[in-house]
């Protein structure tokens, strides 16, 4: 596998997986992640400190396990979420894609991902704009998320957040 | 119809509101005069109109208006949120000299900063010559501050400590004759570290504000043996609805089961597969679980509850040392599930972790919400991570609690569009058993509230609203009868 070969990869998962949000494809999107996949959105300290130890700090969002992830797509699911009973239009927009580091069966990714909203029921809009680091392993043929890290820059949420809006 | 108020609906109509027209009481019809600094068209017995309260009848409502109107918003700023006391934030906040943080009081702006010898101040936001914001940032640390307008500085205590070129300036003798410092809060007032500020110096001390409720804070500092600190991390959400439907979520035990269905199926889940994994607030039976609550003077009131599962909270561990140095009544406290609001605009939220959640009305229609997690200082990495994890999961606007309560209210405030939603019903369970007389869960820490009642969880008590509603009735009455200046009669709220 050439560094080019492997970089076309990644981008190819990274637009894969918001293609899976944006169609609601959450067994598909799922089956993109580790079982033992690291789902971390840290909080804010301060205009530009972000919280750093999910143990002792605040995220928005910290989960340690893809089951973990499950139950939020069964809580969309059972149609008893009031935050989740029309869901929202999405569109994932990934740029910026830099590989950081890259073993043989490894590799960290840094990206840009704008996700645009519309939520059909309020007839309103607006965005989450995030830099994301991910850990990608390799299993087979195939990358998987290891680790998803999602730095959300507008975090003065609008009503609520989840990860199809990430 | 028979046995309806003349105001309730039907033929006789007493409200008679256009959008886009002050309030027209008795056919007359008042122009709008837009949003203005002043008064809307309202007087006392508008107010006083807007809420039905009858107990003899069990009869208890709140017509919508309260929820959506512009013109009651420009009030409750005025009179409530910068005509009394709001919480501002915690000591532990600016613990060095020359830390300060920002928040706001109603619409305004205010610093509260650390000076060089410890002394802590609450200042106005503004630069005194021309009126620019002078600090920036949530929360920092400066021994000055320096407007970046004129270049105008302040110290910590927000004393002035230079005028550019003002030996320069050929001001007359009116300029010199001014303090130039940063405007002072009129009251600025701490309990046990919780700092509260008015705008409205005529106001009765904080503890006689808040009453009987400081057992509430006690319940928090006291936790730990060396009082309490914020988590890192500050969660912030905005949502589309009126700001009272916040705090009355937050004391609706009726609305849990429902509203949190998704939540309790999760956790019940994950306990059935690994016991050590129950939350405290996994799925109870009914009849091992008791709700109550209380109302105070003033607009505060507390939802309480016995029977959680005790064993998922950070405190439990710490039990045996807790009840050694509290004891046994209040380390119980401290382990019951416990919302209190301090009104206006602060609550401490306590269940399988501890919440303070602040308010800031921005519109009839819109509120912004701060939150931060409080946790006894230097507790082990233990519980602190079982305490950060269970926050997130139920109380952060991206966990899986409250995101549909606040999609709630904004489908409630979508819902009140017009004069066809007038007068909700759920103010009046409870209302049969409600009691003067105070509850042996009240008496047990001494307290007196203006009513009480417990119950299971099925009661769901709503007599619990009536105290903010009451206080917030009565102050705003208070304000537009008198023909000067607002006279605010704390202390009266409930307790007619």
């Amino acid at each position: 596998m050439t560094a080019g070969d492997g970089h076309a990869e990644v981008v190819a998962l990274l637009h894969r997986e918001a293609l899976f949000l944006d169609e609601q494809r959450w067994d598909e999107w799922l089956a993109l992640y580790t079982e033992d996949v690291e789902y971390w959105v840290p909080a804010w300290k301060g205009e530009h400190e972000a919280t750093a130890d999910p143990r002792r700090e605040i995220s928005l969002i910290y989960l340690n396990s893809r089951a973990r992830l499950e139950e939020r797509i069964g809580r969309i699911r059972s149609g008893r979420s009031a935050a989740n009973l029309v869901l929202a239009r999405t569109a994932h927009a990934i740029s910026n894609v830099l590989i950081e580091n890259e073993t043989a069966g490894t590799v960290d990714v840094r990206c840009v991902c704008i996700t645009h909203i519309y939520d059909p029921k309020r007839r309103s809009e607006f965005r989450t704009v995030a830099r994301n680091a991910l850990g990608l392993v390799r299993v087979g043929e195939e990358w998987r998320i290891r680790s998803k890290k999602v730095l959300v820059l507008n975090d003065n949420l609008r009503t609520k957040l989840d990860f199809y809006m990430l | 119809m028979a046995n309806r108020h003349p105001s309730e609906g039907g033929g006789a109509l007493t409200f008679n509101k256009r959008p886009g027209f002050a309030y027209a009481r008795k056919g007359q019809v008042v122009p709008d005069r837009g949003r203005t600094s002043g008064d809307p068209d309202m007087d006392a017995s508008d107010i006083e109109a807007l809420v039905i309260d009858r107990p003899e009848d069990g009869v208890f409502k709140v017509h919508a208006d309260v929820y959506r109107s512009e013109e009651i918003f420009e009030l409750e700023q005025k009179y409530i949120f910068e005509g009394g006391w709001v919480f501002l934030g915690l000591d532990c906040q600016a613990p060095e000299p020359h830390d300060f943080f920002t928040t706001y009081i109603g619409r305004q702006s205010v610093i509260v900063s650390r000076d060089k010898d410890g002394v802590l101040h609450g200042l106005i936001n503004a630069c005194r010559h021309r009126g620019a914001l002078v600090c920036h940032t949530a929360a920092g640390n400066a021994p000055t501050h320096v407007c970046p307008y004129h270049a105008w500085t302040y110290d910590s205590a927000g004393n002035n400590t230079a005028i550019t070129a003002h030996d320069r300036g050929a001001h007359g003798a009116g300029f010199d004759a001014e303090d130039h410092g940063l405007r002072r809060i009129p009251r600025f007032e701490s309990y046990r570290g919780f700092l509260f500020g008015s705008l409205d110096p005529d106001v009765p001390s904080l503890e006689a504000y808040l009453g009987e409720t400081t057992i509430f804070i006690d319940l928090v500092v006291d936790q730990g043996p060396d009082g309490l600190e914020l988590v890192p991390g500050t969660v912030h959400y905005t949502y589309r609805g009126n700001w009272k439907l916040q705090i009355e979520n937050s004391a609706d035990i009726y609305h849990f089961m429902p509203t949190h269905e998704t939540l309790l199926r999760i956790v019940n889940a994950r306990a059935a597969d690994d016991a050590a994994a129950a939350s405290a607030y996994r799925h109870r039976k009914e009849g091992s679980v008791t709700r109550g609550s209380m109302c105070f003077p003033n607009g505060h009131n507390a939802m309480f509850g016995g029977g959680d599962n005790i064993q998922a909270r950070p405190l439990y561990r710490e039990l045996d040392k807790l009840r050694e140095r509290v004891g046994a009544v209040r380390a119980k406290w401290m382990l019951y599930t416990r919302n209190v609001l301090f009104f206006p605009n602060m609550q401490l939220l306590e269940n399988a972790s501890l919440q303070i959640r602040v308010n800031r009305p921005v519109s009839a229609s819109r509120t912004d919400i701060v939150t931060h997690c409080i946790a006894p200082r230097g507790e082990s990495d233990e519980a602190r991570e079982l305490r950060v994890r269970q926050y997130e999961e139920f109380f952060n606007p991206s966990g899986l609690a409250t995101p549909d309560d606040t999609a709630i209210f904004e489908d409630i405030q979508a819902a009140a569009g017009a004069d066809a939603v007038d007068w909700n019903q759920g103010y009046m369970r409870g209302m049969g058993t409600a009691s003067r007389e105070p509850i042996a869960e009240a008496r047990e820490l001494g307290l007196n509230p203006v009513t009480s009642v417990t119950g299971s969880p099925s009661l769901g008590d709503e007599t619990i609203l009536h105290g903010p509603i009451r206080a917030w009735r009565d102050r705003l009455k208070a304000a537009l009868s008198s023909e000067d200046r607002p006279s605010l009669r704390y202390g009266s709220a409930a307790a007619e």
